[in-house]
């Protein structure tokens, strides 16, 4: 069994609870031991709160780091952003000790200090480092044979890759070959490794996050996929929301639409759950889906 | 073809990312811009970072606030430029100034207040559907979030 200190981050409590609660529940049935923490803040994130005041980003991360620290544990994460901050951070701490030393100053005055002794893990690294896919293949009691999903690893997984070091950035792979570990067939389609779009509509162009996940889902329906899969919360969103809203736009988007699954829900259903134990009901696309069992 | 010309010479960003002077244009980077690639205004020929990058203000353009931080142009930069860098950087003096959209303004009160960027409260309503235990407001952490934006100079302004 692996033991990780669970970064939930902001996304997975406040609007994915049915994940919180699903990662809790199954990743303990293939090797992760999840321990939970309510000392955490948010990470935060490497977009908007990185931008409004840098020095803030690293200290709040450090601060989050040193709680690990404190429990000899590593962390896991579900949301690409969170592992995006905390593992930067944490990489440019052990590295830059003018910047550790800066940083452990501003600690000093909440009684924390930085050390440098934990490691930052998405569950996707935790599933490729520590369990292995052949591992995970054999752990799989309902495999989704003939179910054709389209992955989408997300940007913030994947770059900076000299310090993720998870996959290829300009063509991953790992995504892919999760999903035919789990018996489904991974779908391939030409913008896999574009963004999302999320952060468009984020910044206010709800116009311009429409014309980008519609790119993405157009892609995904000539390549014949039945779902879309991420390990990404916010991508996650801007696929099941950011579907119906860009369908506004786009009709075409409306005659095929196509649900999203967490990574997370995609395996309980390959570990024996159903579409009602996952929390399908909480999406906003969720036309039926038959998996032949 | 456009020859890219700095209107900021030596000022402040400059200063602080040298990159941006070996960025010859070449709008390989824009190929992978979401920004680019999706926001009508931009286009290849006249693509989001070329337009900061000659800007006088840069930092006064609200789409700044548009990057993703998502380093496809990192990747693809022939001149190993790192715009996302500059972008953070530009993020970082836009809000400063008091030039950053009213959104993040308030995901910082939101963070100091709560240490979360989600309403806790509003977060309970969603979580008991789900069936799943509160979340509930550590003021430890709250308080120490405090220190920590003291100490980093980080400002927090009223917006409506």
């Amino acid at each position: 069994m692996f033991n990780y200190l669970f970064f939930k981050g902001c996304t997975i409590p406040a609007s994915l609870p049915n994940v919180e609660k699903l990662a809790l529940e199954v990743l303990p049935e293939i090797g992760i031991n999840l321990i939970e923490s309510d000392e955490f803040t948010c990470c935060p994130d490497p977009i908007r709160l990185q931008g409004a005041n840098q020095y803030f980003w690293i200290s709040t991360a450090a601060r989050n780091i040193t709680i690990a620290e404190e429990k000899k544990l590593n962390i896991m994460t579900l949301c690409n952003g969170c592992e995006n901050t905390l593992a930067i951070v944490n990489h440019k701490l052990k590295n830059n000790p003018a910047l550790k030393k800066t940083v452990n100053e501003a600690l000093k005055n909440i009684g924390r200090e930085f050390k440098g002794t934990i490691k930052i893990r998405h569950f996707l690294q935790v599933l490729k480092e520590d369990i292995g896919l052949d591992h995970l293949k054999k752990m799989v009691k309902t495999p989704l044979t003939g179910l054709k999903v389209a992955g989408h690893p997300g940007c913030h997984l994947l770059m900076p890759n000299e310090i993720l070091q998870f996959d290829n950035p300009v063509d991953p792979e790992f995504y892919d070959q999760y999903i035919e570990a789990l018996g489904a067939t991974s779908v391939d389609y030409l913008t896999k490794a574009d963004c999302c779009g999320i952060s468009l509509a984020l910044a206010g162009d709800k116009e311009a996050s429409n014309r980008c996940v519609k790119t993405k889902l157009i892609d995904m329906q000539l390549s014949g996929a039945q779902l879309i899969s991420t390990a990404c919360p916010s991508c996650f969103n801007q696929f099941d929301s950011g579907q119906l809203m860009a369908s506004r736009d786009y009709p075409k988007l409306k005659e095929k639409p196509i649900p999203v699954l967490y990574a997370v829900e995609l395996l309980a259903l390959a570990m024996g759950r159903s579409f009602e134990d996952i929390g399908y009901n909480l999406h906003r696309v969720k036309i039926p889906i038959k998996i032949k069992r | 073809m456009k020859v890219l010309r700095l209107k900021y010479e030596k000022n402040e960003i400059t200063k602080k990312n040298k990159a941006i002077e070996v960025c010859f244009k070449c709008s390989t980077c824009s190929k992978f811009c979401p920004i680019t690639q999706h926001v009508k205004k931009y286009n290849l020929e006249d693509s989001f970072i070329t337009q900061l990058f000659e800007a006088e203000k840069p930092e006064a353009l609200n789409d700044v606030w548009m990057c993703c931080a998502c380093e496809k142009c990192v990747i693809t930069c022939p001149q190993d430029a790192n715009p996302t860098e500059v972008f953070t950087n530009l993020k970082e003096k836009s809000y400063q100034e008091g030039l950053a959209p009213s959104i993040v303004y308030r995901l910082v009160e939101q963070l100091l207040q709560e240490s979360t960027v989600y309403s806790i409260k509003f977060a309970n309503m969603i979580r008991k559907r789900a069936g799943l235990k509160e979340v509930k407001k550590n003021e430890k952490a709250v308080k120490e979030l405090n220190v920590l934006a003291e100490k980093a100079g980080l400002e927090r302004k009223e917006v409506n």
